[in-house]
């Protein structure tokens, strides 16, 4: 039964720590002390998507998610996954279909397209608008961006 | 500089509890409710950790679903009812079914909670638990209105009693503005069995449409022991006494918007159970 202190986690593969409360929000601290500023903040309440992260693999709304919550756990942001294989598919596959406009959505999108494609590597166009479906995007009209998760399941084949 | 506010975590129930009696603390799962909306300068009590909130089994009579088991873990659960499953495969999206729990759901206190929904209709207990005991309850009696229940300031939500039955038909459907995040505007559960050409059970529950989750048993009464010839012949006075009953609290859809969509899902509940 402790008072938390000192909040240690893995942030992108490297030890972290964190001092301040542990009822601040993931979101704030990710991106003002750790400057992992990929992690965006559109709506702070849940419903957007752009904050976006891994934590043990799942994902997970930042501005959902208070610090003490996040002690002990795994912390993945684009700033990581960006340095994968994985990721580099992803990243052609959005670029080549037109799947990125403003870039705003585009981290938590990515991100939640992992996370889908980590659990079904096949997935189908059902599947891949379900595990997208708590990402907004204003720009695209999202077929674009179901495509670019569609093709790059098919160009990663054995990645996930 | 160690700054020690915003929080305590608990490894084990007996901690939790001991911090909850102790100190003021808010109970924490998965934020999804306390998170949204201004900053609290209060602090939580991490329940994520507690393994005796987070396991899914099951005894003779019940599933006993932990307080801190999320959404998703429970949709990857064999022992979780069908109708419980397809109620929670609807809350909102994947990232919020990471964290969101069944006991942040039910101490929210939303009559548009979608798993208290399916709790009220299949005649699900809670187990709470306190420092000086626990006690078991209907969750109906729990729930008491708008963020109003029936958990007492030492109190911790332990687990969700979901009785075991197999019933000849279930029903489920939820009616909001949009699938993804669409917090329910009106939703609806039904079971429905038969012994010996007999009904034994014909529960319907309404979400979203008053203070709480309501139900009738008054109204299924008129049913309970009927044979499917006198439920039929009984059908349109049994859908007429909802008609009366139903007067829904106004929000963002118009009462007499939701209360037409009350009775149709009824309506598609009794065609379903061959009524
Ligand atoms: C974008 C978005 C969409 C949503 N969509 C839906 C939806 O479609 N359907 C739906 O039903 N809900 C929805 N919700 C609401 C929310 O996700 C659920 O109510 C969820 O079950 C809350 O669980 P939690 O663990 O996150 O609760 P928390 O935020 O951790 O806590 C909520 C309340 O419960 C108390 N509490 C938590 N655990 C316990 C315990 N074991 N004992 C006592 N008290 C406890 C807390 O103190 C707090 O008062 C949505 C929320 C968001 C942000
Ligand atoms: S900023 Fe977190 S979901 Fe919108
Ligand atoms: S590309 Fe602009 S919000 Fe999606």
């Amino acid at each position: 039964m402790d008072r938390l202190q000192e909040i240690r986690f893995v942030l992108n593969g490297k030890e972290a720590s964190y001092t301040g409360s542990a009822a601040d929000r993931l979101l704030d601290v990710l991106r003002e002390q750790f400057r992992c500023t990929g992690v965006k903040c559109g709506c702070r309440e849940g419903e957007c998507g752009a904050c976006a992260v891994l934590i043990d693999g799942l994902l997970r709304n930042s501005c959902c998610v208070a610090m003490g919550a996040v002690e002990g756990t795994s912390i993945v942001t684009i700033e990581g996954y960006r340095e994968t294989a994985r990721f580099a598919v992803l990243d052609r596959a959005f670029a080549q279909l037109s799947a990125v406009q403003c870039g705003f959505c585009t981290p938590g999108m990515i991100l939640a397209a992992e996370a889908l494609l980590s659990a079904h590597p096949h997935p189908t166009e059902e599947e891949i608008r379900e595990g997208l479906s708590g990402n907004l995007c204003r720009c695209t009209g999202y077929n674009a961006i179901v495509n670019a998760v569609k093709s790059a399941a098919e160009e990663g084949e054995g990645l996930w | 500089m160690v700054n020690t506010s915003g929080g305590y975590s608990a490894f084990s129930l007996q901690e939790a509890l001991e911090l909850r009696a102790s100190q003021d603390v808010i109970p924490y799962a998965g934020g999804t409710d306390l998170m949204v909306g201004k900053h609290r300068d209060a602090d939580y009590l991490f329940l994520s950790r507690v393994p005796e909130l987070r396991q899914i089994t099951e005894d003779a009579g019940y599933v006993r679903i932990g307080a801190a088991v999320t959404f998703s873990e429970a949709l990857a659960s064999p022992l979780v009812p069908q109708l419980m499953k397809e109620a929670v495969s609807g809350i909102a999206a994947p990232a919020i079914r990471n964290a969101g729990t069944f006991g942040g759901n039910l101490a929210n206190g939303s009559p548009k909670a979608d798993s208290v929904l399916v709790e009220v209709a299949s005649d699900a207990k809670l187990r709470l638990v306190s420092r000086s005991g626990e006690r078991t309850m209907d969750v109906d009696g729990f729930c008491l209105g708008r963020g109003r229940t029936a958990l007492r300031s030492d109190e911790l939500i332990a687990e969700v009693l979901m009785p075991k039955q197999s019933p000849d038909c279930c029903f489920y459907e939820k009616v909001g503005g949009r699938s993804a995040l669409a917090i329910s505007r009106v939703s609806f559960a039904g079971i429905f069995d038969t012994q010996d050409g007999r009904i034994s059970n014909i529960a319907a529950a309404f979400g979203a449409v008053a203070d709480t989750v309501l139900r009738f048993r008054q109204i299924e009464a008129m049913l309970i022991g009927r044979t499917i010839e006198e439920a039929r012949a009984l059908r349109d006075s049994y859908v007429a006494a909802y008609a009366e009953q139903l007067v829904l609290t106004r929000g963002r859809v118009s009462a007499e918007y939701r209360r037409a969509v009350c009775l149709n899902l009824l309506n598609a509940f009794l065609s379903q159970c061959g009524l």
